[in-house]
């Protein structure tokens, strides 16, 4: 997994309550087989214009995009933070629809009150790939909201290492503090996963194997 | 203190524990087409190696069809196909694809190839994985990022311990009765929920009497109980297994010497060991039938459809939506059941012992006009061995369809389907609600139950028909 220590990177603002994984990735395209690819089929029913959602053996193939959907207005082109409001990710567990955020190219989504921002799997796939959610109070939330609506659009910067968010609008800039579980944390900033965590025990899993009996290993005749 | 079998095997393949967690080191990994391409895919994004090729093997089983299982029409299965061989070949794995003599349902060709051995771990991204069990080894079913994280580093990360739950088997099975009789008999007993966050070892002289392919009848059918796993401990019959045959990847020689002598310490010291413990009486056991949408919805033969507010394990609403999705009225029975397909075959019942007990059934009969039989061989193997025993024209002469091997009906990923309202005597594991078609109804028998009801067109008691002879 890639590190996340400082992030600066536009918002796209979608300013819908509840959105669940079935919105997040429809249900046709859980029958492929990567686990790539799922970048343009996030919100594939509504982020194209009707008819135009991708065939799920092509995502690539897909018709033109719908101008008035939030993610495709011109100062949200580019992304890399997602403004949601609460309840973000909620439905089933598919981690189809953390790959799509994620391969669409978000690396944070932003949900206001903590706590109440994203349905709890969603959540801990999030972290598990590598995509930060941050939820902030109401007020911040709405400040970020509000400036990445704007005509011209706004960036943040996100520090992981000093737990620091600060958005950079037209305005002005504004920092405010951000909490994350120390555990997620320590992951995120060294680009651990599960796999590579486990690996810090190399030598354990290498000692365990010296030691193993010689007939344990399949030998092809 | 006293171990159990599971506790000896567990130890002795721990890497790393911590409070809540031991990270459990894997010796063989079972790959098959539908698990395992995400799997891939993240190994790939993260540029990371398979870290043990040579303890992973793959298979193609549940997509394959079994007419001509060249020609995969499906273009969803034939690429899930088609992409475990790209990565079998990028990752550079041992795939034992159609057509090469060994390729077979995964949990049929690990034992056949020599690969599952006791007192070792094996997962595979399959519920089924239990059957290895038969071995002394600890198998079990993972998910596809837990595959993932088996080919990167070849070990699991395990929340607590289970706990050991003995079921011990008294008597002797009387003629006509199968090893499917009785680990249905036992989930009946139990429930399907009985054994969670359990790892059953079965013992006793009912399963010591058994052979290796009885006993994988048996732990096949753990995950029905809800087990995590299911152990028989290692003894003659299993080093007989191992040591003879044809098994490329067996220990040979001075290292299977040294394995033998390691397997004869491989069980538990005393049941006293077990954290729970049953009870059951072989020579009370009758052909079992599933009359119901789990697997313990089982009743003998000689029994009725029961009525819904009598079915142990399950509410009379819960029995009365599975007695209207079967299309069966309490009382009827079961004897006046008619059925309209018959399968033998899966990683339940598709060994040749299976297929030779078939044949005695079918030996000089006729599968009735009404009914179309099915008869898929688990493994390219047992496909060969069952036609140099002449199996085959048996099967043929009878009226059945002789197929090659894979999955099939048990779960219909491959054009072997039930039609909506059908209605089959399946040797495979499960009966759930579509499991072998949509709106299909699955009654679970022993493979000499199945083939007795393919001539009679509808359940009978096999146990007559056996003694009778041809
Ligand atoms: S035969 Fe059935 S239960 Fe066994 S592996 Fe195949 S699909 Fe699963």
């Amino acid at each position: 997994m890639e590190p996340f220590k400082t992030h600066r990177g536009k918002v796209a603002v979608l300013d819908w309550t509840d959105v669940n994984t079935d919105l997040i990735i429809p249900a046709r395209y859980l029958k492929r087989v990567e686990r790539v690819g799922y970048g343009p089929l996030l919100f594939a029913d509504k982020r194209y214009v009707p008819g135009g959602a991708p065939e799920a053996d092509d995502p690539d193939k897909h018709g033109p995009e719908a101008p008035d959907f939030p993610l495709n207005r011109p100062a949200a082109k580019g992304a890399t933070v997602l403004v949601v409001r609460k309840n973000f990710g909620c439905g089933s567990s598919r981690e189809h629809a953390v790959w799509a955020v994620a391969q669409a190219g978000f690396r944070a989504v932003i949900a206001p009150v903590k706590g109440e921002g994203f349905a709890d799997i969603f959540e801990g796939n999030a972290y598990g790939n590598g995509l930060l959610p941050l939820e902030l109070p109401e007020g911040e939330w709405e400040a970020i909201a509000e400036a990445g609506r704007s005509e011209q659009g706004a960036e943040v910067t996100i520090d992981l290492e000093a737990l620091k968010l600060t958005l950079h609008s037209s305005s002005g800039e504004k920092t405010f503090a951000i909490e994350v579980p120390e555990a997620q944390r320590h992951r995120l900033l060294n680009g651990l996963d599960a796999i590579a965590e486990t690996l810090l025990d190399e030598p354990a899993i290498s000692a365990h194997e010296a030691k193993a009996p010689a007939w344990i290993t399949p030998q092809p005749a | 203190m006293p171990e159990t079998l599971f506790q000896k095997v567990w130890n002795r393949h721990v890497v790393k524990a911590t409070d809540e967690a031991t990270l459990l080191y894997i010796d063989l990994h079972l790959i098959h087409e539908v698990t395992s391409p995400q799997a891939f895919d993240g190994l790939r994004l993260a540029r990371r190696k398979v870290r043990r090729p040579d303890l992973t093997i793959a298979t193609v089983d549940h997509n394959v069809p079994t007419e001509n299982q060249l020609d995969i029409r499906e273009p969803m299965s034939r690429r899930q196909v088609e992409t475990l061989r790209d990565n079998c070949k990028e990752f550079g794995l041992t795939l034992f694809d159609v057509h090469g003599g060994r390729q077979g349902i995964v949990h049929v060709i690990g034992p056949e190839l020599g690969l599952t051995l006791p007192g070792t771990t094996i997962v595979c991204g399959d519920s089924h994985t239990s059957t290895h069990g038969a071995f002394g080894a600890l198998a079990f079913g993972i998910g596809t990022s837990e595959v993932e994280h088996v080919l990167a580093t070849q070990t699991l990360w395990q929340g607590r311990r289970p706990t050991s739950f003995g079921i011990e088997v008294r008597g002797k099975l009387a003629p006509g009765l199968e090893p499917k009789d009785i680990i249905l008999a036992i989930i009946r007993q139990i429930g399907t929920g009985g054994a969670t966050g359990t790892v059953v070892e079965y013992y006793g002289p009912a399963i010591e009497a058994l052979s290796m392919e009885g006993r994988l009848t048996i732990c096949n059918m753990s995950i029905e109980a809800g087990a995590r796993a299911g152990l028989i401990a290692p003894d003659d019959t299993t080093i007989q297994y191992i040591a003879t045959g044809n098994r490329p990847f067996a220990p040979q020689g001075a290292a299977l010497e040294m394995a033998i002598a390691d397997w004869r310490t491989l069980k538990t010291d005393d049941p006293s060991a077990f954290d729970r413990h049953v009870v059951l009486e072989a020579d009370k056991i009758a052909p079992q039938v599933t009359w119901g949408t789990n697997p313990a919805m089982t009743v003998d033969v000689t029994g009725r459809v029961p009525e819904p507010d009598k079915v142990p394990f399950a509410s009379s609403e819960d029995a009365r939506r599975a007695l209207d999705y079967m299309g069966l009225t309490p009382g009827t029975p079961i004897t006046e059941i008619p059925v309209d397909v018959v399968f033998i075959g899966s990683c339940t019942n598709g060994r040749i012992e299976d297929l030779r007990t078939a044949a005695k059934v079918l030996r000089g009969r006729k599968v009735a006009e009404s009914v179309r039989a099915l008869i898929v061989p688990g493994s390219e193997q047992v496909r060969h061995q069952a036609e140099a025993e002449g199996l085959d024209a048996v099967f043929r002469e009878a009226g059945a369809e002789w197929r090659e091997s894979g999955c099939s009906m048990c779960l219909a990923m491959n054009p072997d389907k039930l039609t909506p309202k059908q209605r089959s005597a399946s040797t495979s594991n499960r009966n759930f609600e579509g499991r072998q078609g949509p709106g299909g109804r699955t009654h679970l028998v022993s493979p000499a139950m199945a083939a007795a009801a393919a001539v009679a067109g509808h359940f009978v008691d096999v146990r007559p028909m056996l003694a009778q002879g041809n």
